[in-house]
């Protein structure tokens, strides 16, 4: 266990952060998809998170330090929204028009806890950084 | 490290801290990178309690080993890795909290930044001792 240790995490974090954001951002653009390739509404998609450990030979006994890391990614079987829309060339017969299962506010919140998360890691990064130039100054 | 004779025990205690402050470091970037992660349990080591166990000789926990062939494992499995006990607060998705591992994170730079500044002092001390005895 050492410093580049720290980093790996630290980084671990970020790149599971971006990828989410990457996801909300799908599904942000997607909000008004009503023709996708299966058919259907766009459906929103969810980041499954889960811990990956750090593989080092060095060290087995430090398989403790676990990274996070997104698992899969999952579509959200909740209903789509319903809106009265006749004209729309996807309204069904009684003239509702289904729209993706995104929440405008939801995505936005999960969006911000995305950003603050990459920004924790960046942090914690900092502070490894600060930490490794001081024990270089041992050297001086 | 250095024999205590001669140098007194400022090294090795400087060390010690050194080595457990990095390796708290390494469990508190982990932590926070776990912030989003469900179920997730903060993990931290006791500065307190590690820094007594390295400080008192023969108390280094060593793994038993069930054949004499096996490789020996590094001492450095003295420090105790534990569950945070303190941040046991449930937040709907994990244990974390965001505000308590980045206190922990600067209290911790601080203390790995006090090591190393003392040690960089006990360097200077004994430089200017070999230079001054040369005269």
């Amino acid at each position: 266990m050492n410093f580049l240790t720290s980093l790996k995490i630290s980084a671990m974090g970020m790149r599971a952060q971006r990828k989410r954001m990457d996801i909300i951002a799908s599904n942000l653009a997607n909000i008004e998809t009503t023709r996708t390739g299966k058919g259907g509404p766009y459906r929103r998609k969810i980041v499954v998170m889960g811990t990956k450990s750090i593989e080092n030979f060095d060290s087995v006994l430090d398989s403790q330090i676990q990274g996070p890391e997104i698992e899969a990614v999952v579509e959200d079987q909740s209903p789509f929204r319903k809106t009265y829309n006749p004209s729309h060339p996807d309204a069904d017969e009684n003239g509702y028009l289904l729209k993706p299962n995104i929440d405008l506010v939801v995505e936005m919140t999960s969006m911000m806890m995305a950003r603050k998360t990459y920004e924790a890691n960046i942090s914690a990064m900092k502070t490894t950084r600060t930490m490794i130039l001081k024990a270089l100054e041992i050297l001086k | 490290m250095t024999d205590s004779l001669s140098y007194g025990n400022t090294l090795r205690v400087l060390k010690d801290a050194i080595r457990v402050t990095q390796k708290r470091n390494t469990l508190i970037s982990m932590n926070i990178s776990n912030l989003e992660t469900p179920n997730y349990r903060g993990k931290d080591i006791d500065f307190k309690t590690a820094m007594d166990r390295a400080m008192t000789p023969g108390q280094n926990v060593r793994l038993a080993k069930t054949d004499p062939r096996h490789i020996d494992i590094a001492s450095d499995t003295g420090i105790d890795v534990e569950p945070d006990e303190e941040e046991g607060e449930w937040n709907g998705t994990n244990w974390v909290n965001v505000d308590h591992a980045m206190m922990k994170l600067t209290e911790n730079s601080l203390l790995y930044r006090t090591a190393t500044d003392l040690l960089l002092k006990k360097i200077a001390l004994m430089k200017e001792v070999i230079r001054e005895g040369g005269r």
